[in-house]
């Protein structure tokens, strides 16, 4: 039956009236009380269950989920905001919310405010954040930001650093396009791009020997600092100076008549064998758009390098051949003895 | 301080690294790309993880699914499917692409500490399936307040609540400009609103019909919530889906409502469509139902049409 005017004109009140106890809300929780059950989709005041607005299809296998009190306790919280209900104990009246913890709650605040900021490509200000997760944490905001930072690493692949150090601007970046060129090379030893490759094209530019205080300086601007475990290689010193080198990529060495002593880095046998120095220039010359020959003084000791492999590989080829000559008389001759 | 909380990580898509005939180079184990995330009973953050979740396992695969999903808003679902196939050819060649369904529940398992979900939906005025990455937290237009202004913010809010009340789910032009004056925030002149309007239009939160406006499907993913929440009484429910209903069909005998397409599912090969609530003969044309195929077709034979135009011409 369509509505009469003034039925219209009160309901209108009535929404003004609900709308002006809400202002306080900002990024209510209405789910809250489905925590621990399915909550699938968003809760739905009244008695009709919870079917995405617009289709029955899709909705229609996942349990409903209806808790009428949401609509009270919504309300409700528009008096302090949000964080009041969490420090103190739930009424006996309200339904019992599942304290999740506030902390979890800012973290989720927060992963919501930089999405939007990825996709509106805009300036991340650390005054901003700091809003977002209010005064009352601001103690915490250090931990806040790590999950923070964790979650949309994970989730969503982004990644999130200060632009330059204590500028109080952060940028959102996609790390998958990096990553995605670091296809696993099956059968392969070396992948062509990574960390390793990295180092050791570090190496090769310093002169084949780099000291241990500048690989930690360029790993700390990748984020690896020694004591801070790292999700895939773990502890970043043990992974250099034994993990690598227990492979062979690297060696590890102390720098000759150092007093105190002094470490340094130079490629390991492993590397020796299953990489060349061209192939190294190759790829530090394509991370910078440019080619080998740009580089002139490492281009003509790789050069050099593909010079003597290539000797020793002739001169390998002929040991053999003679070898197996050697022993082909050898066995001929023994059977002409029989 | 110290380490993070601890979180196994499976590596690398196939066999466990002890059955491997060697052991795995450091390499391999760098460029795993599978992780397992959300194990359960990781201490800190406690009510994170939760017994009763399911595990989620995503890789980059998923990962530049979201980004894609998430800067692109709303996407019909045929350019979703092609989505997730681009992001397993760029990021996984050799796997079988995962059923869709599959896909988006595993990653929404994923999403779901978070409050935010794969939304699935379903255009109100021909039925096509439509997908958003949708904030599940929020209880106001906070995913628009990125973008406009506080006076534009509120033109949104004036002209959503017009639709709401209107009958048909459409308000007119003029009657939004009129509120023009009612607006927060900077003043804002007809000929401005008129620019935000399209704007809105634009930015997938309006459909524009002959001078009238609605609410488009992203928004109804979006905000389905919110208008619930917001306005209760004038809210417009669908007898069959009992879902949010901004446009449809109605009887006119005892006025229960129906989107489009779920009277064109309800009614489909039906020769005397009758109202399923008083029974009366349902007096408006049955639609359609939509069919991805045909749409495939009819663009297969337009693209066909215009190449031999072409070499027509020539």
């Amino acid at each position: 039956m369509p509505r009469g005017q003034k039925s219209k004109l009160r309901a209108r009140e009535k929404r003004q009236h609900a709308r002006d106890e809400s202002q306080g809300l900002q990024g209510a929780q209405a789910t809250e009380e489905d925590h621990g059950m399915l909550p699938s989709s968003s809760p739905v005041l009244g008695d009709s269950p919870p079917s995405s607005p617009v289709s029955i299809w899709q909705e229609s296998e996942r349990t409903p989920v209806i808790p009428t009190p949401a609509a009270a306790l919504l309300y409700k919280k528009s008096d302090g905001g949000v964080e009041s209900q969490d420090e103190e104990s739930p009424s006996p009246s309200q339904v019992p919310t599942p304290n999740k913890d506030p902390l979890s709650r800012k973290v989720t605040k927060l992963v919501h405010f930089l999405m939007e900021k990825y996709v509106m490509k805009e300036p991340i200000r650390k005054a901003d954040m700091l809003k977002i997760v209010n005064k009352k944490y601001k103690k915490h905001f250090p931990e806040i930001l790590r999950k923070t930072t964790e979650h949309l690493e994970v989730v969503f692949g982004l990644e999130l650093e200060e632009v330059g150090p204590s500028s109080g601007f952060y940028a959102l970046t996609s790390q998958l396009d990096i990553s995605s060129g670091r296809a696993l090379c099956g059968d392969m030893g070396i992948p062509r791009t990574g960390l390793l490759m990295n180092l050791l094209g570090l190496i090769f530019m310093k002169g084949n020997r780099v000291a241990e205080e500048e690989i930690w300086e360029f790993l700390n601007m990748l984020g690896i600092c020694p004591g801070r475990r790292h999700l895939i290689f773990g502890e970043p010193k043990k992974f250099l100076t034994k993990d690598l080198v227990q492979e062979g990529y690297l060696e590890y060495r102390q720098v000759p008549s150092s007093d105190p002593p002094r470490y340094e880095f130079l490629w390991g046998p492993r590397a020796h064998a299953e990489i060349t120095k061209m192939k190294v220039l190759e790829v530090l010359a394509k991370l910078n758009d440019t080619v080998p020959s740009a580089f002139p003084d490492l281009y003509e000791e790789a050069l050099r390098d593909e010079a003597e492999r290539a000797h020793a590989r002739v001169v390998a080829r002929a040991r053999n051949r003679g070898m197996a000559n050697a022993s082909s008389k050898a066995m001929s001759s023994s059977s002409s003895h029989m | 301080m110290g380490e993070p909380h601890s979180r196994s990580s499976r590596l690398g898509g196939g066999p466990e690294p002890g059955c491997r005939p060697s052991p795995p180079s450091q390499f391999e184990l760098f460029f795993s790309v599978g992780l397992v995330i959300w194990e359960e009973g990781a201490g800190g953050w406690s009510n994170m993880q939760c017994s009763t979740r399911r595990m989620g396992i995503i890789t980059d695969v998923h990962r530049r699914f979201l980004q894609l999903m998430m800067t692109h808003g709303v996407l019909e679902e045929q350019d979703v499917t092609r989505l997730q196939k681009h992001c397993y050819k760029v990021h996984d060649r050799n796997a079988t692409v995962e059923k869709l369904e599959d896909f988006i529940n595993n990653i929404n398992s994923v999403l779901e500490p978070l409050y935010i979900e794969v939304k699935k939906g379903v255009t109100e005025d021909d039925g096509r399936p439509i997908y958003a990455l949708v904030n599940l937290a929020t209880s106001s237009v906070s995913k628009m307040a990125s973008d406009f202004a506080e006076n534009e913010l509120d033109l949104f809010r004036k002209a959503l609540e017009l639709i709401i009340d209107s009958d048909s789910g459409f308000a007119s032009s003029t009657n939004i400009l009129n509120l023009v004056d009612q607006l927060k925030g900077k003043k804002m002149r007809k000929k401005e609103a008129e620019q935000v309007l399209q704007k809105f239009v634009q930015n997938k939160w309006l459909i524009e019909k002959e001078g009238e406006f609605t609410l488009h499907g992203r928004a109804i993913l979006e905000m389905g919530q919110y208008i619930r929440e917001t306005y209760p009484d004038a809210v417009k429910m669908c007898n069959i889906c009992h879902g949010l209903l901004i446009q449809g069909q109605s009887c006119e005998t005892c006025g229960i409502r129906m989107h489009l397409p779920c009277v064109a599912k309800y009614f489909q090969s039906v020769s005397e469509p009758r109202c399923p609530h008083c029974n009366d003969y349902w007096p408006h044309e049955i639609p359609e139902v939509f069919n991805p195929e045909k749409e495939r077709e009819a663009a297969g034979v337009s693209k066909a049409n215009r190449k031999s135009l072409r070499s027509r011409q020539h």
